[in-house]
């Protein structure tokens, strides 16, 4: 008995110092600055992160998460500590009108005339950006294994060819999803019409579906790399991060030639923040010239939202800005979105 | 419960049904076999699940160049003991209560004790974070503990219950006729006889703890990923065999940790 | 004065489920009868729409599938571990045939979903075998399906089937079926009429430990699952963090909760016997299975 005393107490001293260390180390971490961002999985590279680290003597703590809806959800529920996300601007919209927003002093962002004024007009979610700074304007599109699959369209009735079944695969993102089928219908992304979208809901459950293999927003460039699915609609940067760079010539992405639903995806700083300097310093940062090419050219991104970039890119692009031609700006359809979340369900839950 | 059963009837057979064993060995098969495929790919030199030679390079990898993964384990670590911790004491305190003294809320206590275990783990969590945001307290860490102490609790109440129940009373009694007093009681007599299943609670609650993926997805926060969490990403995203490594270093950490308590585990199945 | 002590002792458990436990659950209760927020969250207004959006056939489908899964997985567990618990019983090496059914058991739990997935995928290990023997050439799609989602599942809960089940079988008195070949049963026969019965509790610990958890499944159905696979839980997340309908998580949280507690109320009440095997701790048991509550 006297030994398992011991242990015990050695145990109980053990868990002591683990909390001590715990207490200890939020200490620490209030001295030290630390910026806590929120970002989709494969936005921001490593060494731009590092970059601004060094620089600034701080910390940055790195999350991700694979859909707005799940960003805003994990906001929503409390999760409000960080200082800055990306949310796409149907989202910065809704994130507006719910007060989880910072002012953005705009003045203090030196590179702010680097954004293309193009971009900066599409910004219609918030009219001056007054809460959101664009980081970048993209759209997902469809990626194709060239080794398995040779005659295609760029379009997206490649999702309806039974050929392919069970080696094709969709995000699991409602509004991307149905903004492809929409537009493959020749309608609106944001249509709030409840026959327009039956009939897109229509096309993707008894048409595209019984063809996939799943919907996934996370894993799908992970099953494409593997060889698990041969045509992936997605976003180009996951894909990339994904695929062995001696096989990128065997991967062919495109935008198909009806358009989707493209993004424009803003930084934007969190109500709360304990950074905000930090935060917009961050900002800052990424629209330096050098730094959004050296993004850009990471994720093989066109240089859409700063135009100085442009000519410091040195590597290829995916896809060209011109591209996303057909593609239309996902807006916050408010109520509406009910009949999306039906429409949906229906999809992801049916047979 | 079904220790008091007859003692007679312990007395070793040969199994005389070898369908039984078979099916025995088939399973054994069957549960290893994942790891065993873990282990082999931790050793592929290739990123894919193709053979493409043997290599150390992804324990070089997770050792080196892995702090992400890293800060996840201590992560773990510190939630781990901190919640058996917090839920021994408690725990512990409240099977002492209930097993020595009789009062009202008894059985209310150990009925509530109970449910948290049976409860599907995503009602828990959900509840956790829809709790958590409705009174305002940020997700991080300190949230993680909290639902870590919690689901813990059941467990930790339960095998302290069982070591003192199966302890003799009239030890107590006696103390108590010779003049100690309450605290001597509690320290000198009580907590001494639950001692090993208070250790069991505090293992048991550690393992959880490190275990845990669904409730700890929904109520972590900024700086509040766990190692499954992070096994959880390393899964959905990144080609990298790191995992792999990671797999194997777990699965002989497993089998060095279970494997000297295993006639401990008897003892206590086979009682 | 006694009392009070008793009390006191539990005051921080009690303190503590109230708060981080009931508390959590009232609130759920009290959200799945408010209106849904239209970004989330709930608007503080009476609503029994979180209710009647249940009887939507999408979601009576889930349930109906999440049923039908969790029976079959909980089935196949227990048939498989029953001979698994009989062996370990009857067996001189006790301790070593637990320690191999636990050492998977502790094995972290994504770790081995991680292992499946490897094992199932088209460019797995299996297909890899399977091409090699040139039995196929095209990779059998196992992954992302039903049967892959139930696999997995079987193969999680298996040790915690096997576990109450070898310590009820291991008490049990095998002259008896000795006795009852002696008065002309066949094998079979005392097997079914002997011991099944007599180990019944061990079968009920077993059934509830993996039924509970494998109808609450989230993760499982989420990583090898298909469009197929939907279960309870997922849908319960999805409603939190994709559509936005918090009375509606709340609501189908409710219902599995109403229904699993009753399930084990249910059959812990109907014999009173059997009531404290159920909910009375076995240590090995807990020690063990603790490391496989999913």
């Amino acid at each position: 008995m006297g030994k398992l005393r011991k242990v015990l107490l050695n145990l109980s001293g053990l868990a002591l110092i683990c909390v001590l260390l715990v207490l200890s180390g939020c200490g620490g971490g209030g001295q030290s600055k630390t910026l806590y961002i929120f970002n989709w999985t494969y936005y921001t590279p490593d060494s731009v992160i590092q970059k601004f680290e060094k620089e600034y003597g701080v910390k940055v703590v790195y999350d991700t998460f694979a859909s707005n809806e799940e960003m805003f959800a994990k906001l929503k529920a409390g999760g409000a500590n960080y200082d800055i996300t990306f949310p796409s601007g149907d989202y910065v919209s809704i994130m507006i009108k719910e007060g989880m927003l910072e002012k953005i002093d705009k003045s203090k962002l030196k590179n702010f005339g680097n954004i293309d004024s193009k971009v900066l007009e599409q910004c219609d979610f918030d009219p001056g950006n007054q809460y959101s700074i664009p980081y970048y304007l993209g759209a997902a599109g469809v990626a194709v294994n060239k080794t398995k699959v040779q005659n295609y369209d760029h379009s997206w009735s490649i999702f309806a060819r039974k050929d392919l079944a069970n080696h094709m695969i969709m995000l699991d993102d409602m509004r991307e999803v149905m903004g492809d089928a929409l537009k493959y219908l020749g309608y609106s992304v944001n249509t709030t019409d409840q026959k327009q979208i039956d009939e897109a809901r229509d096309l993707i459950n008894n048409v595209w579906k019984p063809n996939l293999l799943k919907f996934d927003a996370e894993a799908f460039a992970k099953s494409f790399a593997a060889g698990e699915v041969w045509v992936a609609q997605g976003y180009a940067e996951s894909i990339f991060a994904e695929v062995d760079k001696s096989n990128w010539g065997t991967v062919d992405f495109f935008i198909p030639k009806e358009g989707g639903p493209s993004y424009l995806d803003s930084m934007v700083i969190l109500k709360g923040s304990k950074n905000k300097d930090l935060a917009l310093k961050f900002i800052d940062f990424i629209h330096r010239p050098e730094i959004y090419a050296e993004f850009c050219d990471y994720f093989g991104f066109p240089s859409t939202a700063n135009v100085p970039a442009r000519a410091l890119k040195k590597g290829e692009s995916w896809y060209r800005p011109e591209d996303l031609v057909n593609c239309e700006l996902k807006k916050d359809v408010g109520a509406d979105l009910e009949k999306y979340n039906a429409a949906w369900q229906t999809i992801r839950v049916g047979k | 419960m079904l220790r008091k059963g007859g003692v007679a009837a312990r007395k070793f057979m040969p199994a005389r049904s070898s369908l039984s064993n078979t099916i025995y060995w088939v399973v054994i098969g069957f549960l290893f076999l994942p790891l065993f495929v873990l282990v082999f790919y931790s050793f592929n030199s290739g990123r894919q699940t193709t053979w493409q030679g043997f290599s150390f390079v992804w324990y070089q990898k997770l050792v080196m160049e892995s702090p992400e993964l890293w800060r996840a384990f201590s992560n773990s670590i510190i939630i781990a003991f901190g919640s058996a911790l917090m839920s021994t004491a408690i725990g512990s305190l409240a099977a002492v209560g209930t097993a020595r003294y009789s009062f009202k809320l008894k059985n209310f206590v150990s009925t509530m004790s109970f449910v948290p275990m049976i409860l599907p783990e995503i009602v828990v969590g959900v509840s956790l974070l829809i709790f958590f945001a409705g009174v305002g307290l940020k997700l991080g860490l300190l949230t993680v503990w909290i639902a870590h102490t919690t689901f813990n609790l059941p467990f930790v109440y339960l095998l302290v219950s069982a070591r003192l129940d199966e302890s003799d009373p009239s030890i107590v009694e006696a103390a108590r006729d010779l003049g100690a007093n309450e605290v001597q009681i509690l320290f000198r007599i009580i907590l001494p006889m639950a001692l090993p299943g208070i250790l069991s609670a505090f293992l048991t609650a550690v393992t959880l703890s490190l275990e845990d993926f669904v409730i700890t997805f929904f109520v972590t926060g900024p700086g509040g990923t766990t190692l499954p969490l992070y096994i959880y990403s390393m899964i959905r995203f990144g080609v990298s065999p790191v995992i792999n490594a990671l797999s194997a270093v777990m699965v002989a950490g497993t089998v060095l940790l279970v494997y000297p308590m295993r006639n401990f585990l008897k003892v206590f199945a086979a009682r | 004065m006694k009392k009070q002590i008793g009390l006191l002792y539990s005051l921080p458990q009690i303190v503590w489920l109230f708060v981080f436990f009931a508390a959590p659950l009232c609130i759920i209760i009290a959200y799945s009868f408010l209106k849904k927020g239209l970004y989330g969250g709930v608007e503080p207004q009476f609503s029994v729409e979180a209710y009647t959006a249940m009887a939507n056939p999408n979601i009576l489908l889930v349930t109906w599938r999440t049923l039908k899964m969790s029976v079959i997985a909980t089935a196949l567990t227990i048939l498989i571990a029953l001979p698994c618990g009989y062996s370990i019983a009857r067996s001189k090496n006790q301790a070593i045939r637990l320690f191999l059914v636990i050492v998977p058991f502790w094995t972290n739990f994504l770790v081995r979903i991680y292992a499946w997935i490897a094992i199932l995928g088209n460019e797995g290990f299996l297909n890899d075998i399977l091409r090699a023997l040139h039995l196929t050439t095209e990779s059998v799609q196992f992954l992302y399906n039903q049967t892959a989602v139930i696999l997995v599942l079987v193969y999680m809960y298996l040790p915690y089937a096997i576990l109450p089940l070898f310590s009820t079988i291991d008490k049990f008195d095998f002259t008896l079926l000795d006795a009852a070949r002696d008065l002309g049963a066949s094998r079979f026969q005392s097997y079914l009429r002997v011991l099944l019965p007599n180990i019944k509790s061990g079968l009920v610990t077993a059934g509830l430990f993996t039924f509970v958890p494998i109808f609450g499944a989230y993760a499982v159905p989420l990583l090898v699952g298909g469009k197929d696979s939907y279960m309870l839980g997922n849908i319960i997340a999805d409603q939190l963090t994709k559509t936005r309908n918090w009375p509606l998580a709340s609501s189908i949280s409710m219902t599995v909760t109403v229904l699993t507690t009753g399930l084990v109320f249910f059959i812990a009440m109907r014999k009173p016997r059997e009531q404290e095997q159920v909910f009375d701790a076995d240590p090995a048991f807990m020690q063990t299975a603790s490391a496989g509550k999913r």
